[in-house]
């Protein structure tokens, strides 16, 4: 008769049930990530987290776009690109009006920290893991390496830079760090690059998935660069020889090195690896393919996938090649040279009637824009000896730097004879200095080196001359630094602007 | 007598049969009676209740209605949602009463739906929209949104043409930089499904809770408003089937015009030789080419539109059911795209024990979207030199110099090429059981479900025309899943004390969950067209997958109380604790207040016009949980690199945690008036509104030497904004009679500004390219304001170059700023143009927005005209940025034919240059439009046939219609239509369409 005692009661029951049961009912994780405080326990973390260091070099913030376009700056090539607004930031950058709102500007500061963070949590926490000691030893030095080349990237473009060494959050003191004396980030470069030396394994003991990692010939041949940059010559050429004594040698074919058939080559101390992989957008950072080619490519033609056109070479610089130089048609696309892959080249294509080669990949190897797997050369033993020869001439040993291409120790001619081109010898230091940083601009065209030649030799001065020779008088001593992009600054009112911006 | 009351109360005049049947029989007596409309035809669902008591009933859909009085001499209150509420006073022995009732604008006696409730209109005390969808049906829209645009005052609704698209919602402008939408609940469970899942045919109400005071029941949602929608309830009678059919023709209402191939090619030699560049042969004669292609005209088409929908429906005092499908097949106006949905609507109520009510509301629906592959922008670029098709029949390819021949790909061939298809399959539903437990007390247990699933599919054959030709077949599909539950319980007090009290009490808690999961795979290569399936590629594979999840867990509580009917008052309280929240944070506190006193009851009140006047104030504090479902968390990403083309696993910290992370709050405060006046003839509504946004999520500045994201960043809750604004709806009966005429209007002002950002750094919001902004986000100004370079006229002479500020240095005409590019202002006065010299050019926001709908009946003929528009927001036409940038070989507007061509040619279009070296295209006032319009939205005539000639037919009702959607736009904007989005920028913007239609609406 009563039913609704019953009914209160349990309502009360459902009531209580449907307030209580909620315990648990909010607690929601990310399903795909993993939690900061379960990380770092084991030897698969460290080398996630390590492999995570890499990863930045990948970016178009770096190596597949912005690097590369230094070159662009540095007169060897226009932006072609599709008009409009396309690549307008870079085209200030080579009109050097470039301003501190310069996207490009942008990606180069923000590039390397994400790079240096990964680091950073490895130099931290590796230590702690219980693991092999080898592998532990091969991880940290590894980090060692990867923190060097991001920081000699800063340091190279922006001068002085923040020292973040260790893992930062919001709390601590140094969280708006201020720049530092370039000297201060220089010392902790070689610091890391001599440590990484006796920590890393030689190239040949990484089989399988490990091919590409860096090695003891990598940190050598970057230090060797460092002193370079920082003329400390005769520190130079001992690490040259220790490359050379490593085992590296030159490809019989100046292409190879381009050619992601051949990649991690005989001449390869480091590159940035790309697979090609379609698994991420183009655009997005972690993209797994390479956007060379797809950017080089002659637009509104087929001889790649994509071929939005940019990067093109200026008569200037083709007019640059000596007579038979084989490294020509390998690395320009002209008017009546060789066809590539069965398409015929027109001058029509190009402002500037010219398109690299060098990096392109045709259809049958990468049919899509998104389908490139061509790594990105960071350091070649072709560049090694051209230091070694450089170092050898400033320190007096012109002769030695000229030795003939058949002599064991030849450098220079050694790079030219690969070309095809005769012996130097019996050149004045002066001349063979002038000699050399040509070589390196045709040798190294396109893959972002020529800025830094320009920059650093003769505190920029060589660069500032150059540049006025190719008509470019926009250039004024300022512009051997980029601007600290003004959003950076907004973000952080620590760091103060380079002169001149 | 205080005991029979208690009896008696609203929700238990059952159980009180069961329990003391004698007594009740004893004290009662049956009045039986019809209810028509003036036009002699009977009224369904008329509710009949006795004064001063909760005595009750309905009438069927006859009209017939019986119902138990107890009184003496009792009052009959018949009411009825659309007709004024008559009171008919019974005498000692009266058994049957015949009642005519008037329609109405006054509609007092509404039911309006409060969330977890109901109340009636005239009760109300906070600002709640009840929007008129009688004319829902009958609109050429398949989208409900679309159906109530200007119906509600402060309720903007932005509507895109692209066939199964949704609308956007702004009430009471734009609540936050973030997301800005309104929280909409269906038949009581809220919901994230479009609004495309239900047929407009089934909707019975819709409701828009405005102020804080209204949605601060939703608490950590209510935020930006809440919009109520009921589906449609079986009525007492017997059934009744309802068959209605339209067939549409929808056209482009206005295509931007572009150049022939003729005046192509005169521009691109221009645009070549003025930058020095060599001019291609082929155009050395411009006449020759005629009028070539016309790429718009061939992807725009006059696309059809049906719609079936099939409802029927009936009920008794234990049961009433509500079945309905519909079918509508719609082809867009872009060639290739559609939209074809089938609905199904269930809903059912029973009453299986006195004590006892369960019932159920069901909507399935299946959809399916073509979307096409398609660039609005790129066919306007298109070259119109280029023909369609090849000599071969095969679209035709651009090769050669982009300099001459641009770099659009075939538009007509992508598009009738390859396909983007999306499949939808919803379930959106709830069971319900309400038990009185006393007979002022009731408990209602509501479990409802959301499920959508849909996938997406992407087909790309191999095809030849550059410049981006395919040269693998690519087949790209998506599975989502999203799955919600609900479960709510809340017991509702309701009861009278004495003559002069009424209070009303809700409490309850709610539980609502989801989890979405998805997974994509793609492949390239495939052997042949019709083999579109993964396992047919033999390309390298691509899967992907994820899920998230989001729980909220809520307890609420409602009081209502009503004096006299004099003096209102309503207060709620909401305590949300979410998932989205971090563990500081976990729940927060939501409550509001609101008051209204009904001065026209008070004996002082002596103004004869005025028949109801009510003053209402409330204030309230909500919330916006839409801040991304991990936002505290503590995480690392994985991610990939490879070694020698092999993939390796990375973990990377990406963004920095912010673990005390919570919802937006928005405090509003509200006053409104309600008044009837002129013998319930007109019926006027004003509000007044001040709505603070605090705690606004805004990216946190995280230094990038953290190493963290510096694009990716967490957000903080440090903003703060501003809307301001009245709102006011007028409803009047103009004339009455056999003739009648009524009107309907409503304009809404509104203010929006932004108060405070985190720290002076402003956001940019838009930009296109690599770094071209132009939406700006600062405090002081309104929320989204494009930011630029202002427009000064054209440099006629070299002099006035010489003479202004350096904007492009260089030695000639072609690197250069010269005679015909544009003057832009030097704001900072430095003698430079730079970046510096950019300021605010336009507000997106609208200053107000209006409606007025008229509708006339003639005997069975009735027609409506229904007026909306925008007034004061500003348009960013960033297809212009290229389509009149004359740089490079894209096609351009009609309007640069009047380019400056020398001295005194122009003073606002500038010359044609490669490369433009000035920059003309720059982000500037040049591309800022006034968005103002007024549309003729809607018109639609019908004719009901007269009763008799209907019933002869055995019908109950026949009705013709034909109707008109956005019929004539006025407008100064140069682009395809002004409606483009809520941030006002028209780039690649599917237009919306004029649609004709006919139709019938057959009752049987």
């Amino acid at each position: 008769m009563k039913p609704t005692r019953y009914i209160q009661l349990s309502l009360l029951v459902v009531f209580i049930l449907s307030i209580t049961s909620c315990r648990k009912y909010l607690d929601k994780v990310p399903l795909d990530s993993i939690n900061t405080s379960n990380f770092f326990k084991t030897p698969d973390d460290a080398i996630n987290a390590i492999n995570a260091a890499y990863q930045p070099m990948q970016r178009p913030k770096l190596y597949n776009l912005r690097m590369w376009t230094s070159d662009i700056m540095a007169g060897n090539s226009v932006v072609g690109a599709g008009g409009g607004t396309d690549g307008i930031e870079t085209v200030e950058e080579a009109n050097f009006t470039t301003d501190p709102g310069n996207p490009g500007v942008l990606d180069l500061w923000r590039g390397p920290w994400p790079g240096i963070l990964s680091c950073n949590l490895v130099l931290q926490n590796v230590p702690g893991i219980k693991m092999d000691e080898a592998l532990r030893n091969r991880i940290l030095g590894e980090a060692k390496f990867l923190r060097a080349n991001y920081y000699f990237i800063l340091v190279r473009y922006f001068g002085d830079v923040p020292l973040i060494t260790t893992p930062q959050s919001p709390k601590d003191t140094n969280y708006y760090p201020s720049r530092v004396d370039k000297k201060l980030v220089y010392n902790l470069i070689i610091q890391d690059l001599k440590d990484a030396i006796d920590l890393l394994p030689r190239r040949e003991t990484y089989t399988g998935s490990d091919v590409g990692r860096a090695s003891k010939g990598s940190a050598v041949g970057l230090l060797a660069k460092v002193y370079l940059t920082l003329g400390q010559y005769a520190d130079v050429i001992p690490l040259c020889q220790q490359v050379t004594q490593l085992g590296y040698t030159l490809d019989a074919n100046y292409s190879d090195n381009f050619d992601p058939a051949h990649k991690n080559g005989p001449e390869s101390l480091f590159e940035v690896q790309y697979s090609g992989q379609t698994n991420y957008g183009f655009f997005d950072d972690l993209n797994q393919a390479s956007w060379t080619s797809t950017f080089m490519g002659p637009r509104n033609t087929t001889f790649v996938g994509g071929a939005y056109g940019w990067n093109q070479p200026t008569q200037e610089f083709v007019d640059s090649y000596e007579p038979g130089d084989k490294r020509k048609d390998q690395t320009i696309l002209y008017q009546g040279g060789p066809d590539f892959y069965g398409n015929v080249y027109s001058s029509t294509y190009s402002t500037t009637g010219y398109n690299v080669r060098k990096f392109l990949v045709p259809t049958s190897k990468s049919p899509q824009y998104n389908t490139s797997n061509e790594d990105f050369p960071v350091l070649r033993y072709a560049d090694v000896l051209l230091m070694e020869a450089e170092a050898l001439n400033a320190t007096g040993k012109t002769a030695e730097a000229q030795l003939p291409s058949t002599d064991p120790n030849a450098t220079l001619n050694k790079v030219r004879a690969r070309a095809g081109l005769p012996d130097v010898t019996g050149l004045s230091q002066a001349d063979l200095k002038e000699k050399i940083l040509h070589e390196r601009r045709m040798e190294l065209a396109f893959e972002g080196d020529r800025w830094f030649d320009l920059v650093r030799v003769d505190n920029g001065q060589y660069g500032l001359n150059f540049l006025h020779s190719i008509g470019k008088t926009n250039a004024t001593a300022k512009n051997l630094l980029l601007p600290i992009p003004q959003v950076e600054i907004d973000a952080n009112p620590n760091l103060k602007q380079n002169p001149g911006y | 007598m205080c005991f029979v009351k208690y009896c008696l109360s609203k929700y238990s005049i059952w159980y009180l049969f069961l329990l003391v049947p004698s007594f009740l029989f004893a004290q009662g007596r049956k009045i039986s009676g019809t209810v028509t409309d003036s036009m002699g035809r009977g009224i369904p669902a008329v509710t009949i209740a006795e004064e001063g008591t909760n005595n009750s009933t309905i009438a069927t859909s006859d009209g017939n209605f019986s119902l138990v009085v107890s009184g003496n001499n009792p009052g009959l209150l018949f009411s009825s949602v659309g007709y004024v509420t008559k009171e008919v006073k019974l005498t000692g022995d009266q058994s049957s009463v015949n009642v005519v009732l008037q329609t109405s604008v006054a509609s007092l006696g509404e039911v309006v739906l409060v969330g977890y409730g109901s109340v009636k209109k005239k009760d109300l005390t906070g600002a709640i929209s009840n929007v008129d969808v009688k004319n829902l049906a009958t609109q050429p829209v398949a989208n409900a949104g679309e159906g109530i645009e200007g119906k509600a005052a402060g309720v903007q609704v932005i509507s895109s043409g692209a066939p199964g698209s949704n609308v956007t919602f702004r009430i009471r402008g734009t609540g936050t930089i973030n997301n800005a939408d309104p929280l909409v609940v269906v038949d009581g469970v809220p919901t994230d499904a479009p609004l495309n899942n239900i047929d407009p045919n089934d909707i019975a109400s819709i409701d828009v809770l405005k102020d804080a005071s209204a949605a601060a029941i939703y608490g950590s949602r209510g935020a930006n408003g809440v919009i109520l929608i009921t589906t449609k309830k079986g009525t007492n009678g017997k059934g009744h089937l309802s068959l209605d059919f339209y067939t549409a023709w929808q056209k482009a209402a206005n295509v931007v015009k572009v150049l022939n191939a003729q005046q192509f090619a005169g521009l691109n030699n221009e645009i070549l030789s003025n930058g020095n560049q060599t001019v291609n042969p082929g155009y050395a004669n411009p006449d020759t080419l005629g009028a070539g292609t016309n790429w718009l005209g061939a992807l725009f088409r006059t696309a059809p539109m049906q719609h079936y929908s099939l409802a029927f429906s009936g009920g008794s005092d234990k049961y009433n059911y509500y079945l309905s499908g519909s079918v509508l097949d719609q082809k867009g106006i872009v060639i290739t795209t559609g939209y074809r949905r089938y609905t199904v609507q269930f809903n059912s109520q029973a009453k299986p024990l006195n004590w006892l009510r369960i019932g159920n509301n069901l909507s399935l629906s299946s959809d399916d979207k073509p979307s096409g592959s398609y660039d609005i922008r790129s066919a306007m670029a298109a070259n119109p030199v280029q023909p369609i098709f090849a000599a071969d029949g095969s679209y035709s390819k651009i090769t050669g110099n982009p300099l001459w021949y641009g770099d659009i790909t075939n538009q007509v061939g992508t598009a009738n090429i390859n396909t983007n298809d999306t499949k939808g399959y919803n379930i959106l539903g709830n069971i319900y059981a309400e038990i009185s437990i006393l007979p002022s007390l009731t408990f209602k247990s509501t479990a409802g479900i959301q499920a959508l699933f849909f996938d997406s599919k992407s087909w790309a054959p191999v095809y030849d025309f550059e410049p981006n030709p395919q040269t693998q077949a690519y087949l790209s599909q998506q599975f989502n899943k999203s799955m919600t539950y609900l479960w709510d319980n809340y017991f509702t007090f309701d009861r009278h004390f004495g003559p002069d009290h009424h209070l009303t009490v809700l409490a309850g808690t709610s539980a609502q969950n989801n989890r979405f999961d998805y997974i994509n795979g793609n492949k390239r290569d495939f052997p042949s067209d019709v083999t579109q399936q993964l396992n047919a590629g033999t390309g390298e594979a691509n899967v992907g997958g994820d899920a998230s999840e989001w729980a909220l867990f809520s307890l609420m509580g409602r009081i209502n109380y009503a004096f006299k009917d004099k003096y209102l008052v309503t207060a709620t309280i909401r305590r949300d604790g979410s998932s989205r929240f971090g563990s500081d944070n976990k729940y927060g506190t939501f409550p509001s207040a609101s008051v209204a006193w009904r001065i026209s009851k008070e004996k002082f009140f002596k103004v004869p016009f005025v028949n109801d006047l009510k003053i209402r104030a409330g204030y309230g504090v909500t919330g916006n949980q839409n801040i991304g479902n991990y936002s505290f968390a503590s995480n690392l990403s994985i991610a990939q690199y490879n070694f020698n083309n092999l993939p390796v696993t990375i973990v990377y910290p990406l963004v920095l945690p912010n673990p005390d992370v919570q919802w937006e709050q928005v405090q509003q405060s509200n006053v409104g008036v309600d008044a009837t006046v002129l013998n319930d003839r007109v019926n006027l509504t004003v509000d007044a509104y001040l709505r603070k946004t605090s705690e606004m999520l805004v990216p946190a500045v995280v230094p990038v030497t953290t190493g963290y994201s510096s694009t990716n960043v967490p957000s903080v809750n440090a903003g703060t904004l501003e809307n301001k604004g009245i709102e006011i709806g007028i409803s009047s009966k103009n004339i009455t009679g056999v003739f009648s005429w009524n009107t309907d209007a409503n304009i809404s002002f509104n203010q929006n500004k932004i108060t405070s950002l985190n720290g002076n750094t402003p956001l940019f919001v838009d930009s296109y390219g690599l770094n071209a902004n132009f939406g700006i986000d600062q405090a002081g100004h309104p929320a989204n304001e494009f930011y630029g370079f202002v427009t000064d006229g054209i440099f006629q002479t070299q002099k006035e170059v010489d003479d202004h500020a350096v904007q492009q240095a260089g030695t000639t005409s072609y690197n250069s700023t010269s005679p015909g590019d544009i003057r832009f202002k030097d704001l900072n006065s430095d003698g430079v143009i730079n970046a510096d010299d950019r300021t605010y050019i336009g507000d997106p926001n609208p200053q107000f927005i209006y409606a007025m709908n008229n509708t006339f009946s003639y005997k069975g003929f009735d027609l409506s005209v229904f007026l909306q528009g925008v007034y004061g927001n500003k348009i960013f036409n960033a297809n212009n940025i290229y389509q009149e940038g004359m740089s490079i070989a894209q096609n351009q507007t009609l309007r640069t034919l009047n380019r400056w061509e020398g001295e005194g040619t122009s003073n606002y279009m500038p010359r044609a240059i490669y490369g433009d070296p000035n920059q003309n295209a720059r982000v500037s006032n040049r591309f800022i439009e006034d968005g103002s319009y007024l549309r003729i939205k809607n018109v639609t005539f019908s004719y009901t046939l007269p009763h008799q000639l209907a019933q002869s037919a055995h019908f109950s009702s026949i009705k013709i219609y034909t109707a008109c959607q956005n019929l004539a736009t006025f407008t100064k904007y140069s682009g395809f239509d002004p409606e483009v989005g809520a941030n006002g920028v028209d780039y690649s913007v599917y237009p919306v369409t004029r649609t004709f239609s006919i139709g019938i609406n057959l009752n049987l």
